[in-house]
C-alpha cells in the first residue's frame, strides 16, 4: 500500500515554494517570485494556503520604506516535506 | 507577446493548439493532468516556448522529484552566489587600504598612517549596508552562515589584536593578520568544496607568515595588498562557480 501523497505539496507552485524554504532560514516574497516566475497573484494564494496548513508562516514587515513578506518553513512543513520526498520515493522504487 | 490560454479536460485538447504554424500537440500528448496551460508564446522567436509556473498542476513522482531537486538547486545556487559581492567588496577594501597606507607611510616614513586601518572596518560594513539596502534581501543558508561567522571571526580577532599590539603589547600583527586571513579563506574553500580556495589560503596564511618576518616595516603591508587581490579573485570564482 502505497502512501497518501500530501494534496497540499501534492501540487507544483506549492512544491516550488516549499522546496526553495527548505533549503534556506527564509526568504523574501520577491526572491520566491523570482525563483518561481510566478505572479504575485498565484504566488500569494499559494503561500496563503501552504501558511493556513501551518507549513510555512509569512511574516509582513518593512525593509526601509518598502512592505517585505517574508516566508519560512515551519517544523511541521519540514516533517510534511520530508514525508512527501519520502512517499515519492516509495511510488518510483515500486514502478522500476 | 501572445499569451493562448488552452483548457485540457481528461487529457483532450478543448482547442486546436497550431500556433504560427506550430504545432504543439506533442508537447502536451503525454499530460497526464486536467489543468489550464498558459503559454507564453513569443512570436519573435517562434521555438521559445515558455510554460511560466502558473498552473497548480498535479504531478508525476518522478516529475515533483525533479522539481524539488531544480528548484532546490537553482536556490542553492542564487544565494550562494550573493556571498560574491561581500568577497570582492573587501578584497577591493583591503586591496586599497593597503595600498594608501604603504604610500602614505613610505613617503613620511610615519608609521602612524597605520591606525587608518580601523577606518576599514567602518567604512566595510557601511558601504555593505548601503548596497545591501538598494538590493533585494538575499537569503541565507546554512553555508552562507557559516561564511559569514567565519569572516566576522577574521575581523573581530583582527580588530582586537592590532588594537592590542598597537597601545599594549607590541607584536608582529601583520603575522598574525596574515595567518587569520590565509585560515579565513581556507576555511571559506572548505565550506564551498572548492579547493582552489582552500589551498590559495593555506599558500596564503603559510607563506604569507613567513613573508611577514622576512619583509620589514612598510613592505609587510604588500602582503595585505596580496591578501586583498586574493580576496576579490575568490569572489569572482564564486559568482562563476555557482552562475
Amino acid at each position: 500500500m502505497f502512501p497518501k501523497l500530501d494534496p497540499i505539496l501534492h501540487s507544483e507552485l506549492r512544491l516550488a515554494v516549499m522546496s526553495i524554504l527548505a533549503g534556506v532560514e527564509d526568504a523574501d516574497f520577491t526572491f520566491i517570485k523570482k525563483q518561481t516566475g510566478a505572479t504575485s497573484g498565484n504566488l500569494s494564494v499559494q503561500i496563503d494556503k501552504l501558511s493556513a496548513a501551518g507549513y510555512i508562516t509569512v511574516e509582513k514587515g518593512f525593509k526601509g520604506k518598502m512592505p517585505r513578506t517574508t516566508c519560512r518553513i515551519t517544523e511541521a512543513g519540514q516533517q510534511a516535506f520530508s514525508n512527501y520526498v519520502d512517499a515519492l520515493k516509495e511510488y518510483l522504487s515500486a514502478n522500476k | 507577446m501572445k499569451v493562448i490560454l488552452y483548457k485540457y479536460i481528461n487529457n483532450r485538447r478543448t482547442k486546436q493548439i497550431i500556433v504560427n504554424g506550430v504545432d504543439l500537440q506533442d508537447f502536451f500528448k503525454n499530460s497526464q493532468n486536467n489543468f489550464v496551460y498558459i503559454i507564453n508564446y513569443f512570436i519573435f522567436a517562434p521555438k521559445s516556448i515558455i510554460i511560466t509556473m502558473e498552473q497548480n498542476k498535479e504531478m508525476t513522482a518522478s516529475e515533483s522529484l525533479a522539481l524539488i531537486a531544480e528548484t532546490m538547486n537553482n536556490s542553492r545556487r542564487v544565494v550562494l552566489r550573493n556571498n560574491a559581492f561581500h568577497f570582492v567588496l573587501w578584497g577591493a577594501l583591503l586591496t586599497a587600504f593597503s595600498l594608501i597606507i604603504y604610500f602614505l607611510w613610505h613617503t613620511t616614513g610615519n608609521a602612524g598612517w597605520n591606525l587608518l586601518w580601523f577606518a576599514m572596518p567602518v567604512i566595510g560594513y557601511g558601504l555593505a549596508a548601503l548596497l545591501d539596502k538598494k538590493k533585494d534581501a538575499d537569503p541565507k543558508n546554512e553555508i552562507s552562515r557559516l561564511l559569514g561567522l567565519s569572516w566576522a571571526a577574521f575581523g573581530f580577532f583582527s580588530v582586537v589584536l592590532s588594537a592590542i599590539a598597537i597601545f599594549l603589547v607590541p607584536m608582529n600583527i601583520t603575522l598574525i593578520i596574515v595567518l587569520l586571513l590565509g585560515l579565513a579563506e581556507c576555511i571559506s574553500g572548505v565550506i564551498l568544496k572548492n579547493w582552489p580556495i582552500a589551498v590559495a589560503g593555506i599558500i596564503m596564511g603559510i607563506g604569507g607568515a613567513v613573508a611577514a618576518v622576512l619583509l620589514k616595516s612598510e613592505a609587510q603591508l604588500l602582503l595585505f595588498t596580496l591578501g586583498g587581490v586574493l580576496l576579490a579573485v575568490t569572489g569572482l570564482i564564486i559568482k562563476l562557480q555557482y552562475k
